[in-house]
This record gives structure tokens, C-alpha cells and sequence, in this order.
């Protein structure tokens, strides 16, 4: 092939492996020009300042980074997704990032109502144009099994290609069909975890090909003791100095693939009912901070 | 799901699923998560011939995404607030049961349960003149409370035979026979049958622990897979057809603490998006031996801990109930 010079030249280097592949894939395989392509690959917006205080300098996610939040029923995860998606949706000019976010919901919980009363509370003049220009940002995109899952995650190669400004992938819950997914795998643990754990691995390619940031939740299902009806035969044990209630559940593919894992919890306080605690920990460091949070009616304030 | 055989999609032909499957690739999945260069070459079927079978079995069988902003153009048509008629219940909720959502009644025997839901029943088929289908799965329904509910609103009896026609009554007594009830729902909306399937509104289960409870428990994981099914046919029955679901569901022990929880575990707390928890109130003696505390555990869109009395005797009967002793005298 003949060097061109400028962007072309950059792009077809034998330096890139990665990105001359991608640029092949999203070529033959979606609509998209070599510019929107490079804007994704060069320096974007960086995505630090998503959340100040939760990630702090050293460990702010970047492109490529997978997160878990995963808590009991009723403990903020939810609500700290609508609060980085209004983050990432608002405008500049209002103190967001002006990224497109695109939403999994596995579980039919996504509430557009509550988000958008997050964001009219944080738009300085709120006005039906422009909170409709702010979702205008996000995608919704709702799953009704595993496999439909695995195979809407292959489907969004061709729309990350087209919409570079898409970095924020959110996935509300990647632990949904867990019981679904036990019963109809098989008798093996690992061909019932086999699509749980093809899903992961595709999410990690995402993440790492089309430099996003994934955020996901996973329930927290399995009781506390050791002798509990739910939980699977073999537990791992608990790590003992960590004050938080985790049991691992899902295939060992996702829990290697985590960079960050977030637990939530409400705390039982007899002042403020409605206090929450976060402890983000980061298992190949193995470093623990905790914050305190609120939920308020607009949305997740931290103290 | 996903078994690749001809005529799945345009473009593929018998020859070309067996070259496949002579190369292990028998589903959708499959094909979508081979290399497709690999394959093109091993079964010597055309590169371009292989994209464009995946892009269109993806098209197919993959979820779509959507805007944002349509979503919620779509959402302000179609969401609708729902009174629960009674005034302490419909503060709690926020103005009452959203359509699109599971709200969960709890509380232990004798705390009112079924009386709350009879009461939403018999108010959304009169006030609001809607349908209501009532899936009972433990022989609480009885319709000469729902006839007396019904006079203490009306003294009408054509308006009371409307409203008693507006309410459909189920009977499951497993989770076959829920689900099945459910299904017969869908089917009949979709079919648009018209008259009593046509608007309903509400889907009321009283209770839900009553078919799922006797799965639960020792290791079996079908009983697990069985209650998340019939939470994905819930939760999917309110978002696509504009529903407002309510359930009821008992209390047990936390075995570690002793504290009072939902019953049905942890993978069902995540289901309902509300959850009100009706209690009895200590010390209230003879004169409020009817009253009970509803108290809010969890909402998307309040603060939780609120509390409300709600009175039994009076419950959805004391606005009307009043005007027409008015009437009376």
C-alpha cells in the first residue's frame, strides 16, 4: 500500500496492530470514516473527572477499565449509574462531560423518570428541549436472556464504530440471568457458566478494543452463611479483612477481568435512615477506600 | 433460541448450514463469536456471504438499541399514575401505582394484604373505570367483600355491576398455572380481544409467595429459575403492555439477626421496584385494633422510612363512604 501521509499514514503503521484491525472490522463491517475512528483512538476528553469523589487521581478509571458495583437490594447501585450517566450526558456548559453513555438493562429496571428528575435538577434552566438534547446522549438497550445478551454485545461492534463520542458502556445487571442460566446450562458448572462466561470475554474485548469504560452491577444473591439453601457447593472464602458481605458467584473469566470492585451497603445509622456507604477496593492492588453517600432527590450526593 | 438451520434468515441455504455445522458451529452464537476469516477459509464459503449472514442474524436476534430521547417521548404518552384509593397508601407510593412497574405489598398474616389489594381492585374498576385482572393464589378473594366495597362507593347497582365486570378473576394455585395466566394475558392482548382484556390496567397477585414458596429451598436451583421467570414475565408484562403490577408477599425471620425481611430471598428483593410493608401497631388497643402502619422500604423515586397509619375499617371507604352517610341523614 502506498504511504499516505497524515492521518492515513498513522493508521495503517505496522506499529497498530490493534488499530488496523479495528479500522478492517469497522470498515467492512459498519458504516464509519477514518476520522471518527481516530478520534476514538487519539486522546479524548479524559474521563477523570467522572465521579471526583469516588475516583480519586491515581485510580480514576480509564479507557479500557471494568468496574463492578455489587451490593444488596436497595443500597445506591442503581442510583450511582443515573448519577455517572447525568454526568456524562449534561453539557459541558453545565458541569457534565458530553459523552454518550449506552445503557444495558438486563432486568427492566431502568426508570427514565428518575433520571430525568436527576437531570432537571441539575440543569440550571430546565426545559423539556434541553433534557431531551441530554438523552438525546444515551442509548437504552434492554436483554431478555443470556444469549441475547452475548449476541446484542456482538451487535454493538457496529454501533461503537459509528458513534465515537460513545465511551461509557453501563451494564444494569450482569448477574440477572444467573438462575436462568444454571438451570438450563447443563449438568457442569462450566458449561452453565459457559455463556456467563463468553459474555465477559466480550466485554472485555470491547473494553480494551474500543477504549471504553464499563460500569456494571451484579446482585448480591448469595446469603451469608456457609450453609445457606442458595449458595453454590464451593465457596470461596471470604477475604476476612475486608468489612464488606461478598461472596463470589460468577465465573472466575469475570472476576479476573475486574479492575475495580465497588461494594455498597446501607448504613444502619439512627439519625439518617438514608445514608449509604461505598468501599472501592482494587483486587490486584489490594487497596480499600470508603466513601459515604446520600441520595437526595437529585440524585447521589457525597459527603 | 439460536439452532442454525435453513431458512432461519434470508440467505441461508440447507448446504451452507451443514459446511457449518461439519465445522462446529451449530448456533447463532456461535457463528457470531467465530472468526469469520478462519471459518471462510475452512468451509471455503465466501468472506462477504459469512458477514452478511452475521449482520443479519444479529439484526434479528440482537436487542436494539434506542434513543434516549424517544424513550422518553414514548414514556410521558404511555406511563400513567394509578390511585390506590386509599389517601395514606397513594402518599407513600407517590400518587399511587406507576404503569411499567412491580410494587410490593408485605406484611405478616392478618396485616391486611388482601384487603388492600380488594380495595385497589374494586377502586380502579369504579373510580377510574379500568380493567383489572386479580390472579389469587390463595383463596383470599371473596366477591361479597368486593360487592361491599363496592356499595360503600355507589348506591348504584348498575355502576357496582360494571365495576364488579371490570375485575377479572384468576385462580392459580402453582407456578404453572400463574404463568399460564399470565400468558392467556398477553395472548389476549394481543389479539385485542375486545371488551374485558381490552384496557386492563392493573395486574393484582395475591400472593406470589404462595406459588414460589413451596420451590425454594434445599438445592435445588429449578425453584430459583422458576421465581426469576416468573419476575422477567411480571416485569415484562408492565413495561410492554403499561401495566401497573402488584404483589403481595409474606415476612420471615433473617436467620442471622432475627430481623423481619421480605420473604422469598434475595433474588426476589431485587424484583419489585416498591415495596410498602403493612404492620400491626403495638399498643393500639380495642379502638385501634384495625389500624395498621404502612411503612415505605423501598422506592425509586421517595425517601425510604416513611410511615403512614392506614385504617382497615375505613380503608377506600372513608371519602365516599362519608358523602354518602351525608346523603343519608
Amino acid at each position: 500500500m502506498a504511504p499516505r501521509g497524515g492521518l492515513a499514514g498513522r493508521l495503517w503503521s505496522p506499529n497498530s496492530v490493534d488499530s488496523g484491525r479495528l479500522a478492517e472490522k469497522c470498515l467492512t463491517g459498519a458504516v464509519g470514516t477514518v476520522e471518527m475512528l481516530l478520534a476514538r483512538l487519539e486522546g479524548r476528553r479524559s474521563l477523570k473527572e467522572i465521579e471526583p469523589h469516588l475516583f480519586a487521581d491515581e485510580d480514576s478509571p480509564v479507557q479500557g477499565d471494568i468496574l463492578e458495583f455489587h451490593g444488596a437490594e436497595g443500597t445506591g447501585k442503581t442510583e450511582m449509574l443515573y448519577h455517572l450517566t447525568a454526568r456524562c450526558i449534561l453539557p459541558k456548559s453545565e458541569g457534565g462531560l458530553d459523552l454518550e453513555v449506552l445503557f444495558i438493562d438486563t432486568d427492566y429496571h431502568f426508570d427514565m423518570l428518575r433520571l430525568v428528575t436527576i437531570l432537571e435538577h441539575r440543569l440550571s434552566q430546565s426545559s423539556e428541549e434541553r433534557i431531551k438534547h441530554c438523552l438525546g446522549r444515551l442509548f437504552l438497550v434492554s436483554c431478555s436472556s443470556s444469549t441475547q445478551l452475548l449476541l446484542t454485545l456482538h451487535a454493538l461492534e457496529a454501533m461503537l464504530c459509528s458513534h465515537p463520542a460513545l465511551c461509557i458502556l453501563i451494564l444494569d445487571s450482569l448477574s440477572a440471568f444467573y438462575w436462568t442460566d444454571r438451570v438450563n446450562g447443563g449438568e457442569s458448572v462450566s458449561s452453565q457458566e459457559a455463556v456467563q462466561r463468553r459474555c465477559a470475554q466480550v466485554l472485555e474485548r470491547l473494553a480494551r478494543e474500543y477504549r471504553l469504560v464499563l460500569f456494571t452491577t451484579t446482585q448480591s444473591i448469595m446469603q451469608k452463611a456457609w450453609t445457606s439453601p442458595e449458595g453454590p457447593s464451593a465457596t470461596t472464602q471470604r477475604p476476612s479483612k475486608q468489612d464488606v458481605d461478598y461472596r463470589p458467584y460468577l465465573c472466575k473469566a469475570w472476576q479476573q477481568v475486574v479492575k475495580q470492585r465497588v461494594f455498597f451497603s446501607k448504613q444502619e445509622d439512627s439519625q439518617s435512615c438514608r445514608q449509604f456507604l461505598l468501599v472501592s477496593h482494587h483486587p490486584k492492588s489490594n487497596t480499600s477506600k470508603k466513601h459515604s453517600f446520600v441520595i437526595g432527590e437529585s440524585g447521589v450526593e457525597f459527603r | 433460541m439460536g439452532m442454525l438451520r435453513a431458512g432461519l434468515c434470508p440467505g441461508l441455504t440447507e448446504e451452507m448450514v451443514q459446511l457449518l455445522r461439519s465445522h462446529r458451529i451449530k448456533t447463532v452464537v456461535d457463528l457470531a463469536s467465530a472468526d469469520l476469516e478462519e471459518v471462510a477459509q475452512k468451509c471455503g464459503l465466501s468472506y462477504k456471504a459469512l458477514v452478511a449472514l452475521k449482520r443479519v442474524l444479529l439484526a434479528q436476534f440482537a436487542a436494539f438499541p434506542l434513543n434516549g430521547a424517544d424513550l422518553y417521548e414514548e414514556l410521558k404518552t404511555s406511563t400513567a399514575i394509578l390511585s390506590t384509593g386509599i389517601g395514606s397508601l397513594d402518599k407513600l407510593l407517590d400518587a399511587g401505582l406507576y404503569t411499567g412497574e412491580v410494587t410490593e405489598i408485605v406484611g405478616g398474616p392478618g396485616s391486611g394484604k388482601t384487603q388492600v389489594c380488594l380495595c385497589v381492585a374494586a377502586h380502579v374498576a369504579h373510580s377510574l373505570h379500568q380493567n383489572v385482572l386479580y390472579i389469587d393464589s390463595n383463596g383470599g378473594l371473596t366477591a361479597s367483600r368486593l360487592l361491599q366495597l363496592l356499595q360503600c362507593r355507589t348506591r348504584d347497582e348498575e355502576e357496582q355491576a360494571g365495576a364488579l365486570r371490570r375485575i377479572q378473576v384468576a385462580h392459580a394455585f402453582d407456578i404453572f398455572q400463574m404463568l399460564d395466566r399470565l400468558h392467556d394475558l398477553r395472548g389476549a392482548v394481543a389479539q385485542q380481544v375486545s371488551g374485558s382484556s381490552g384496557t386492563v390496567k392493573v395486574v393484582i397477585v395475591d400472593s406470589v409467595t404462595a406459588v414460589v414458596s413451596p420451590l425454594l429451598g434445599g438445592q435445588q436451583r429449578e425453584g430459583l429459575a422458576l421465581m426469576m421467570q416468573l419476575a422477567r414475565e411480571l416485569k415484562t408484562l408492565a413495561r410492554d403492555l403499561g401495566i401497573a403490577v402488584m404483589v403481595t408477599n409474606h415476612i420471615t425471620r433473617d436467620r442471622d439477626s432475627g430481623r423481619l425481611k421480605p420473604a422469598l430471598g434475595r433474588s426476589w428483593s431485587f424484583v419489585p421496584s416498591t415495596r410498602v410493608l403493612l404492620d400491626s401497631i403495638e399498643g393500639a388497643g380495642t379502638a385501634g385494633r384495625s389500624q395498621r402502619m404502612a411503612c415505605l422500604t423501598k422506592s425509586p423515586r421517595q425517601p425510604t422510612g416513611l410511615q403512614e397509619v392506614v385504617d382497615i375499617r375505613t380503608w377506600g371507604t372513608s371519602e365516599q363512604g362519608a358523602a354518602l352517610q351525608e346523603e343519608q341523614t
